[in-house]
């Protein structure tokens, strides 16, 4: 392995963070929902292979088995249940938005900047095979939350809290090799819950409301 | 109690819950069910009292193998849960057995309740034992996850876009706060030789000195905003008024008594290890600029609302606010007041949760405008409702009066922390005495208003005695009790948790 | 140094030639692949080719409303596309023009063609042809500011803007792989503006004539005979370079770097795997997505602007 020398390593591990944060915008710009689940599933994928990356160059054994478990339950169940949600309803794209496609993605490039400059200050500090994969993965926490606001349906929201797991799962991968073994386990057990539980709760919106548009639910006011 | 009844005591704490859930699937009879769930919380309460007396005489214990960590702070918490935990089952006795009566919910779906709720039990003790931040923060998801179908569970519309906005919110609240968790053990692999135990508190005790500040602040922040989020600190709190209104009472009454003392648990010991860090005026003016922020603005929502069940979840908000300003202005006064606040506020607002249940049930309206003639129709209820608004009006002879006098007293001593203490503590203590006094006026105007008046004719009279009757009877006595005498145990575990937090 | 001029003459023949002769094949195998995805035998990969030559020998119809733009425009069409050819790196890195012009020249170069195709379209007086060009004036106006930005932020990483240069450090990974997150956005970027610019799925759609959707071919509409030869030939020369420019500025690995025999034959190698395997990709796209309607296409173009000023921002805060 004298090709592979730790910078880059570090280059490739990068890459495979940039690779995640380009699926981010694509969900982003992406109205159909089964091309968002899809993306997701894609998103996923690219996590669990830089997490093996990661865990090949460090010889940490246990992140092998967080990237296992990320292909099994983010690229494979979660996307699952997802579409079998969306064949059950009745919408397959967002029409309406809070905020439109472009502006949306401003926004996000907005959001990338934030998260790049809040973490200035403490990558130097890192290990230096990550450099901006911590900014990366701030960056993906921070356009799933914005993506939260921006979309109406629960499907779309759920993607995005998805996809804010994902980039705090690439956060704990790549910034600091993963966590003990019990928490990563607690988190993807918690992810899975979770995404069942909001899928079941979208089959109760669309019964109780006809609809899964959130922007329906206001009921309740003050 | 001697060392070796810790890891036994723990197991209890920890088994009988899930025990409970696991039980509550498979008894057909709902007697069972109460049975189970009364066995689990006397257990629990049993547990964490040996626990609290030897955290209190031998100082912090650790069990299962540094899974485990139980310090004063902790078992003070762990009272807190067993305490309101009981209540609430003697309560459900009663309360649920109505529900399948009238047959509101089918008897089966009832088991689906105890278990959950056995289950959100479990993950708010996980929550308080775990000695890893990051096993705290899966329970404290946990909570979220078993309560969103408990808050649906009427699963009507109102009930159904309640759980999901609950849903939503926290889980995107909380993910937040795991990213602080990352951030926090980015810190800590690079001090720590041990890199599997980077997360644990008492790892994190001994070399928080030496953790990077910088990492160490963004981390506190977004652990602040995620489980703040939880607590309802305004300005992440639009979930937590429509919850409480939509569960169902002995849920509501969890919801607003424990699982935001958990949440500010989560809190707390985050800022234990930021504070070695960072200046304490950094975390300390957050939490209290926060705190002063819930506090003002639930006071204004308190000024407009119209259902009793939304009032009290401003009130929640309001009061967890409060406390939120004891612990930024810290100091021995500042952080016992803020302690005994939790205590006294999770008595309180599980006791009016369980009265505004009880009207539900009567009444079967939200209103506060169609309830009338309570002191008539359910005296007990009545009695139950007009002491919790009492007390949450933070009017003597109750505990927190006591509470809330200690935290004004603290920060018109010291005033705010840092920077925002230079111009002295008059500003934000004359604008918590205005709120306050919002506060209580609305609070008490309303409560007046459905304890006397002409009592409806379509409503039964009278309120015969039932076991339920306990869970009102409790929490009342003790919220009188601690505002003149603390009983010693209690005190000496609130001294000792304060040490803790301010101890440097 | 007589030998150097020498070999830069054989060298741009060379790839003259190359360009003229691969391009209406990769054409080809674009609809090849598309045809088996839709489960044709499809065409054979020569049929570019025997179209372009029976066209050849067709004498043009030339309306007699048109200017002398009209006939001008197809000579200067496939002139500016090709000298654009000559500017990018195919097979070996030192590029024959490298002298005469950089990236952005490239840019411009294509505009040019593009211009003078916008007026051709006007220039007939048909319906059609104004249709077309208003709408690649549309898209122009949006693919260019994309463009350039994703252009810079290449140049940027590598510290030239000369592709010579870019190709050279690159593929001896001389300093540039140091930021994959600019480079990565920038690729994505300048993948969606290869869509665009040649007309292929989602933005215009070459299979389809007298339809109401078309951008490209509505401009073409009035042409026939040699003229028309010339402007499929440069629209698919056009495409190669796109293609071309892709593989070689963002995974140059395998062109020649330097003027050996098995180095050139490596590079030849590589560059016709790479062109295939871009074509496949695009081939495989247009049969996954439909054409979007016009006022779509801001989406998709602003998102590949965004991506390219994400990607020259970073750059600055990586290294800043």
């Amino acid at each position: 392995m004298s090709w592979l020398t730790p910078e880059l390593g570090a280059h490739l591990i990068d890459l495979g963070s940039a690779m995640l944060l380009l699926t981010c915008f694509a969900i982003v710009a992406q109205r159909r929902l089964s091309a968002c689940v899809d993306l997701f599933a894609v998103q996923s994928l690219c996590l669990a292979m830089t997490a093996a990356f990661v865990a090949f160059l460090t010889g940490t054994k246990h992140i092998y088995l967080a990237a296992a478990l990320t292909v099994v339950v983010k690229a494979v169940i979660i996307p699952r249940v997802l579409r079998r949600v969306i064949e059950r309803l009745n919408v397959t794209r967002e029409l309406v938005m809070n905020v439109n496609v472009p502006a949306s993605l401003l926004i996000c490039a907005g959001l990338v900047m934030v998260a790049f400059f809040i973490t200035q200050p403490i990558i130097p500090f890192g290990h230096i095979l990550t450099r901006d994969s911590l900014a990366i993965a701030l960056a993906i926490v921070l356009i799933g939350f914005f993506t939260m606001i921006a979309r109406q349906k629960a499907v779309t929201q759920l993607i995005a809290f998805l996809v804010m797991e994902n980039g705090l799962f690439l956060g704990a991968t790549a910034a600091t090799y993963g966590m003990p073994l019990v928490v990563e386990l607690g988190v993807f057990f918690d992810v899975l819950v979770a995404a069942l539980i909001a899928g079941i709760y979208t089959n109760r919106l669309q019964d109780a409301f006809d609809s899964v548009d959130t922007s329906r639910l206001s009921e309740l006011k003050e | 109690m001697s060392a070796e009844w810790i890891t036994p005591a723990v197991l209890v704490l920890t088994l009988a819950p899930l025990l409970a859930a696991g039980v509550s699937l498979l008894v057909a009879s709902s007697r069972w069910l109460h049975v189970a769930n009364l066995a689990s919380m006397g257990a629990l309460v049993v547990a964490e009292t040996l626990i609290a007396r030897s955290v209190v005489a031998r100082g912090p214990v650790t069990a299962l193998g540094e899974l485990v960590y139980i310090d004063a702070l902790s078992s003070l918490i762990l009272f807190i849960i067993g305490t309101v935990g009981l209540a609430c089952s003697l309560y459900m006795r009663s309360y649920m057995d109505e529900q399948v009566a009238r047959g509101v919910i089918a008897p089966r779906r009832l088991n689906v309740f105890f278990c959950l709720f056995h289950l959100f039990v479990f993950a708010m003790v996980a929550a308080t034992i775990a000695n890893s931040l990051g096993v705290q923060w899966v329970a404290i998801e946990g909570t979220t996850l078993a309560t969103t179908f408990l808050i649906a569970f009427w699963r009507r519309r109102e009930s159904l876009e309640a759980g999901w906005k609950y849903l939503i919110l926290c889980s995107v609240g909380i993910s937040l706060a795991l990213f602080g968790v990352v951030l926090m053990y980015y810190s800590s692999v690079r001090v720590l030789a041990d890199a599997g135990a980077g997360l644990n508190i008492t790892q994190l005790q001994q070399v928080a000195g030496e953790l990077d500040p910088h990492i160490l602040k963004l981390a506190f922040i977004f652990l602040f905003v995620g489980y703040g989020t939880k607590v309802g600190l305004a300005p992440m709190h639009s979930w937590l008024p429509d919850a409480y209104t939509e569960a169902p009472a002995p849920v509501a009454a969890m919801l607003a008594g424990v699982l935001e003392t958990v949440a500010v648990y989560a809190i707390l010991r985050s800022r234990g290890i930021a504070d070695q860090a960072l200046s304490p005026e950094f975390t300390g003016a957050l939490l209290a600029l926060f705190g002063l922020a819930s506090f003002a603005i639930a006071a204004l929502f308190l000024l407009l609302q119209h259902n009793y069940k939304r009032l009290l979840a401003y009130s929640s908000i309001e009061h967890m606010g409060l406390a939120m300003v004891g612990f930024g202005v810290g100091g021995a006064v500042g952080t016992f007041g803020g302690l005994f606040h939790l205590l006294n506020h999770a008595l309180a607002k599980s006791l009016a949760f369980f009265a505004a249940g009880n009207i539900h049930r009567r009444y079967r309206s939200v209103e506060i405008s169609e309830i009338h003639g309570l002191a008539t129709v359910l005296p007990g209820s009545a009695a139950a409702l007009l002491i919790s608004g009492l007390a949450l009006a933070a009017l003597p002879p109750f505990a927190l009066f006591a509470s809330e006098l200690q935290i004004l007293t603290a920060l018109g001593s010291w005033g705010l922390p840092g920077d925002w203490g230079r111009s002295g503590p008059s500003g934000p203590l004359i604008l918590l005495l205005l709120c306050s006094l919002v506060a209580f006026a609305s609070l008490l105007i309303r409560i007046t208003g459905m304890v006397w008046g002409r009592a409806p004719e379509t409503v039964a009279h009278g309120e015969p005695w039932s076991t339920g009757h306990l869970s009102l009877v409790l929490p009342a006595a003790l919220l009188a009790v601690l505002c003149w005498a603390l009983p010693g145990p209690l005190e000496r575990l609130l001294q000792t948790a304060t040490s803790i937090l301010i101890h440097r | 140094m007589e030998r150097t001029v020498w070999l830069s003459i054989v060298l741009t023949l060379a790839q003259v030639l190359l360009l003229i002769a691969i391009s209406p094949g990769v054409v080809g195998l674009i609809r090849k692949i598309k045809a088996r995805f839709q489960c044709r035998r499809g065409p054979t990969l020569s049929q570019p080719y025997a179209d372009l030559s029976k066209l050849m020998r067709k004498r043009p119809v030339v309306s007699t409303t048109t200017s002398w733009i009209f006939t001008a425009t197809p000579y200067v069409v496939f002139g500016s596309t090709l000298t654009a050819g000559l500017l990018v790196p195919m097979f070996a890195s030192q590029v024959p023009l490298n002298f005469a012009g950089n990236i952005i020249a490239l840019v411009y170069l294509f505009a040019i063609g593009a211009f003078f195709l916008m007026l051709a379209g006007l220039d007939a007086g048909s319906a059609f042809g104004g249709m077309g060009s208003s709408r690649e004036a549309i898209i122009a106006s949006l693919t260019e500011p994309a463009a350039m930005m994703a252009v810079f932020a290449i140049a940027l990483t590598a510290g030239s803007t000369n592709l010579s240069v870019i190709v050279h450090k690159t593929a001896l990974l001389d300093g540039i792989v140091a930021d994959p997150s600019p480079h990565l956005l920038a690729l994505a970027a300048l993948f969606i503006v290869t869509l665009a610019e040649t007309g292929r799925v989602p933005v215009d759609n070459p299979a389809t004539h007298l339809e109401l959707t078309m951008i490209h071919e509505a401009m073409l509409l009035e042409y026939s005979g040699r003229h028309l030869a010339l402007l499929e030939w440069a629209a698919a020369i056009k495409l190669t370079v796109f293609l071309a420019l892709l593989a070689n500025v963002f995974a140059p690995w395998g062109i020649a770097t330097t003027l050996t025999g098995t180095a050139l034959a490596l590079g030849l190698a590589a560059f016709g795997a790479k062109v295939a395997l871009l074509a496949a990709i695009i081939g495989t796209l247009e049969c996954m997505f439909a054409k979007l309607r016009l006022f779509r296409l801001t989406d998709l173009l602003g998102a590949a602007f965004i991506l390219a000023l994400l990607g020259l921002l970073l750059f600055y805060i990586l290294r800043g």
